[in-house]
């Protein structure tokens, strides 16, 4: 049962949200500072190429120019862009393979040369002037194809040609065992898209070095310790000398810089150090979609052992990614989708061998969900076609297999809470499930179909590369309270529910609790806004230090009052005897009464999180027109296990936001390749991501399974409403028109080529 | 380049400055001016981050060269209310949660001013295609719609305690 709370569980409304209905809020690209230059960035126009020579004495001699930076009077420090390098855990070591500039160009977009100008225009002008000659190298664009013998080199790997850092294997059981005692064995391969985060703000960074060779940054990033760290690597800077903040807001993130803005950072304090002024770089919306990660596209192949009752017994599953011209998340993007494809499920035998593959396209990072979809539309497709193969209910076949607290799987840490089922039937109710099949009679041109997909994720990084918090709470000498974490906030109500969590513990009202936050200078380390971890994770942090400045409140509030400390709360303010609440004592009066002493309450939380399964249902209704090929979303609800919603208005927001990037993961976005190379959605009109016109019915439903490893019961809930939406969709499709689709976005054109060979009329 | 000498009304206040003919309305309000809550998110008139409110229209100030607002109203996110005093589609897109990362924010509640400022009882639909230009990535638009609608029913009722005065 749910214990009651004053705050926690409260719509709290977002502070940020004032500023941001007003237009006041400031984010990296409303930055002005004095003297401040743009920064521009010259970009490989070729996949592969080798700089033979590079002349930028034109460029310099432009009036107006500042600097002109290249691989020659650049940093040779090489580096990460993700924050992954960061938290490597050994013995694995991280994988380093990128300079600011280098001498080899690997994808059309790599940077090659950057300007300093007293204006923009200026700074278009001088690129111009830069004369680079080229020696065209070998490309390679299908991540099988840069496996084999033939293929170019593009870096030196140690594991496998062209595999960033190691290939991943996981298994348990024994799985040929598995597969010998199953009735039926089934074995699919899916193709999956390159999608873009797309977030609203492009990269950038604004970078102002210091007279004592400090550095400062405001930028895009959603993890300002580790973006602190690497910025001091690439320059040999003592780190404490190096301060890192977003000013304060960051137009969305979805995982695209998590670590570096792309190479918006490195490159402004480059330019900074060389014109000794401040300088501005802001990516356009095309530099954004060419030259900034992107989720990983590939192949996940999925081999199933099924009784005939549905009962799995074995299951193998294989995932190769396109990890593109640099490592960014590459080792770490495939073990997840291994990792979170295998436990959804509970199969006494099963086995994974996955890994990333270098090839001459846009770098793959993390974005939202961070290979869980690409698992997730492989292994709920196939489970639909089993289900129809042994004829049973798909929910049924789901309900009888799913993972339960208390059974083994292949990560180091328990499954304590499961809200999966009950997920799957409250789903199931909203959608009318009992509809499925039946929805489609006489010969309309539309049809109607119902499916679900299922899923989790995790509510930090950990084990997939290393997590830890810290935070601190200060009792100000009136009672009021100071929380310092270094998360930023994207948006997604972080800071909000930080608060609420430490208002609850020290009973304070909401509005006493000041957070600093997103800024190194007046934070401990703290990774970030990643992996759903902030609320789970940084969470874990702050409760543990309102908790310890709550005991040192209590053990003073004691003595003053000559009572057990045990009988001791703090409710609305005020420090009462709960046996006898005539015993009492404002917060602020203690407060006051300890800085008279000389002493102030300060409560530290250092954790390293655990871990917890978040889960999902979601359901699809879609209507399919035959003669278009047009798939529309009718109405898609996602049943979500979130723990405890610290504040469900943001938690929906996060769900529905989820879900709508799902839709168009599954129906709409793709980032495609010409033949030479060349990116061809380079912009919003070339991308087509939801509108509202594309949006119909979403409908959320927050299941609480409290997890006792969270703060509060709470899990991970930002990246699971995308987790199943393309099985979801691809399901419910089948149920309208019978075909099964191994590849995703079902465009117009991919459904209506199929229903043209299929003869649906 | 040569300058010209822009006249026009912004939030209300006569403004007089000289551009270039190269200059979009985006950059003299966000560089010009430094009134940054009008947002650049592609420059091409693709995403609706920039939308201002000119004669009464939403229109996309990246695309347009700032000499075509010379006598013309404009209305930035700035001028449409503060922190103490909300317009009720502010106010409902606090409420509703309507706001996640905040950058398409001004440039969708200036698009459901437009909309409001003419229909004040919009259908879901009609509200739909009043944001259809503006890409918003995090909240899956059903709460923006939410607040635009919630909005209309504040403003009305405003309306008619006015007319009742």
């Amino acid at each position: 049962m749910n214990k009651t709370y004053s705050v926690v569980g409260k719509n709290i409304l977002k502070l940020d949200s004032i500023e941001k209905a007003t237009g006041t809020a400031t984010f990296t690209c409303d930055m002005k500072l004095p003297n401040m230059l743009c920064g521009r960035v010259l970009r490989s126009p070729y996949p592969h190429a080798r700089i033979i020579s590079i002349d930028t004495s034109k460029a310099e001699a432009l009036p107006g120019v500042k600097a002109v930076a290249t691989y020659k009077n650049t940093s040779r420090v090489l580096f990460n862009t993700s924050a992954t390098a960061t938290f490597t855990i050994p013995p694995l070591v991280p994988v380093v393979d990128q300079y600011i500039f280098d001498s080899v160009v690997r994808y059309v977009g790599d940077e090659v040369a950057a300007v300093a100008a007293i204006s923009k225009k200026i700074a278009d002008e001088a690129l111009k002037l830069i004369e680079v000659e080229y020696e065209i190298l070998e490309p390679v664009y299908d991540p099988l194809e840069a496996m084999k013998e033939s293929a170019p080199i593009l870096h030196h790997s140690t594991e496998s040609k062209n595999v960033p850092g190691e290939k991943i294997h996981m298994e348990m059981g024994d799985i040929e065992k598995g597969f010998a005692e199953a009735d039926r064995i089934f074995e699919h391969t899916f193709k999956v898209p390159v999608q873009k985060q797309a977030q609203l703000e492009t990269q950038g960074a604004v970078a102002k070095i210091g007279v004592d060779g400090s550095i400062t940054v405001w930028c895009t990033t959603q993890t300002p310790h580790p973006t602190k760290r690497i910025l001091g690597t690439i320059f040999n800077i003592p780190y404490s000398k190096v301060r890192v903040l977003n000013p304060p807001y960051i137009g969305g993130g979805f995982g695209v810089r998590i670590g570096l803005s792309a190479k918006a950072e490195p490159i402004a304090v480059a330019l900074a150090l060389l014109a000794k002024q401040p300088v501005k770089v802001v990516y356009d919306r095309k530099e954004d979609f060419i030259a900034s990660d992107t989720r990983h596209g590939g192949y996940v192949t999925v081999k199933t052992g099924v009784k005939n009752d549905g009962t799995f017994t074995a299951r193998k599953l294989e995932g190769i990614l396109n990890g593109g011209a640099y490592c960014s998340w590459s080792t770490e993007a495939p073990g997840v989708l291994g990792a979170m494809g295998l436990s959804l499920y509970y199969c006494p035998n099963q086995m994974y061998d996955g890994h990333s593959v270098y090839t001459n396209t846009t770098p793959a990072g993390a974005m939202r969900g961070f290979g869980n979809p690409q698992a997730m539309f492989a292994i709920d497709s196939q489970m639909d076609i089993i289900a129809e193969e042994l004829g049973l209910d798909p929910l049924e076949i789901r309900r009888k297999n799913i993972m339960r607290p208390g059974k083994p799987w292949v990560l180091p840490y328990p499954c304590l809470s499961s809200g999966l089922e009950e997920c799957m039937d409250k789903g199931a109710a909203a959608i009318d499930w009992g509809r499925r099949g039946k929805l489609n009679t006489g010969d309309s041109k539309k049809r109607r179909g119902i499916g679900m997909g299922i899923g989790t994720h995790v509510s930090n990084a950990w084990p997939f590369c290393g997590d830890y918090s810290n935070a601190y709470v200060t009792v100000q000498q009136d009672g009021s309270i100071h929380l310092a974490t270094g998360i930023p906030d994207m948006g997604t109500g972080s800071t909000t529910a930080l608060k609420q969590m430490v208002a609850e513990i020290l009973g304070v009202d909401f509005d006493k609790v000041k957070i600093a936050y997103a800024d190194t200078e007046s934070t401990p380390f703290e990774i970030g806004s990643h992996a759903s971890r902030t609320c789970y994770a940084s969470g874990t942090a702050v409760v543990a230090a309102a908790n310890e400045a709550r005991e040192k409140v209590l053990d003073f509030a004691a003595k003053t009052l000559n009572t057990p400390k045990e009988d001791l709360d703090i409710q609305d303010n005020i420090i009462f005897s709960q046996p006898n609440p005539k015993i009492s004592i404002g917060l602020d009066e203690t407060a006051l009464k300890a800085h008279d002493q000389g002493h102030q309450f300060i409560g530290v939380g250092s954790i390293i999180p655990q871990n917890a399964p978040p889960y999902l249902a979601q359901f699809a209704e879609v209507e399919v027109d035959i003669e278009t090929g047009k798939v529309k979303v009718i109405k898609l609800v996602g049943a979500n296990d979130v723990g405890k919603a610290i504040n469900p208005l943001v938690v929906e927001g996060q769900l529905e936001g989820g879900l709508a990037m799902g839709i168009g993961y599954a129906l709409m976005e793709e980032m495609k390749y010409d033949s030479k190379g060349k990116q061809l959605n380079t912009s919003f009109e070339k991308y087509v991501l939801p509108t509202s016109m594309d949006i119909t019915e979403l409908q959320t439903i927050i299941v609480e399974a409290n997890d006792p490893s969270g703060p509060f019961g709470a899990k991970g809930v930002g990246e699971t409403g995308l987790v199943a939406t393309a099985p979801a969709i691809a399901n419910a499709v089948y149920d309208a028109i019978g075909i099964r689709f191994f590849e995703i976005p079902l465009t117009e054109e991919r459904v209506f080529k199929e229903i043209k060979k299929s003869g649906i009329k | 380049m040569e300058k010209n000498i822009l006249k026009f009304k912004l939030n209300g206040e006569d403004m007089e400055l000289l551009v270039t003919p190269d200059e979009t309305l985006l950059d003299v309000l966000r560089d010009k001016l430094n009134l940054t809550g009008t947002k650049k998110g592609c420059g091409k008139g693709e995403c609706g981050a920039c939308t201002v409110i000119i004669n009464g229209n939403a229109m996309n100030s990246c695309i347009i060269p700032a000499m075509k607002a010379m006598n013309k109203e404009v209305q930035t996110i700035e001028g449409i209310g503060t922190a103490g005093k909300l317009h009720p589609i502010q106010e409902t897109f606090i409420e509703e949660g309507a706001i996640q990362c905040g950058f398409c924010t001004p440039g969708m509640i200036m698009s459901s001013k437009a909309l409001l400022d003419k229909n004040l009882s919009p259908t879901r639909e009609e509200v739909k295609e009043a944001i259809s230009g503006n890409i918003c990535r995090c909240t899956g638009y059903v709460k923006i719609e939410q607040a635009v609608l919630s909005a209309a029913n504040r403003m009305k009722g405003k309306n008619q305690v006015g007319e009742g005065e």
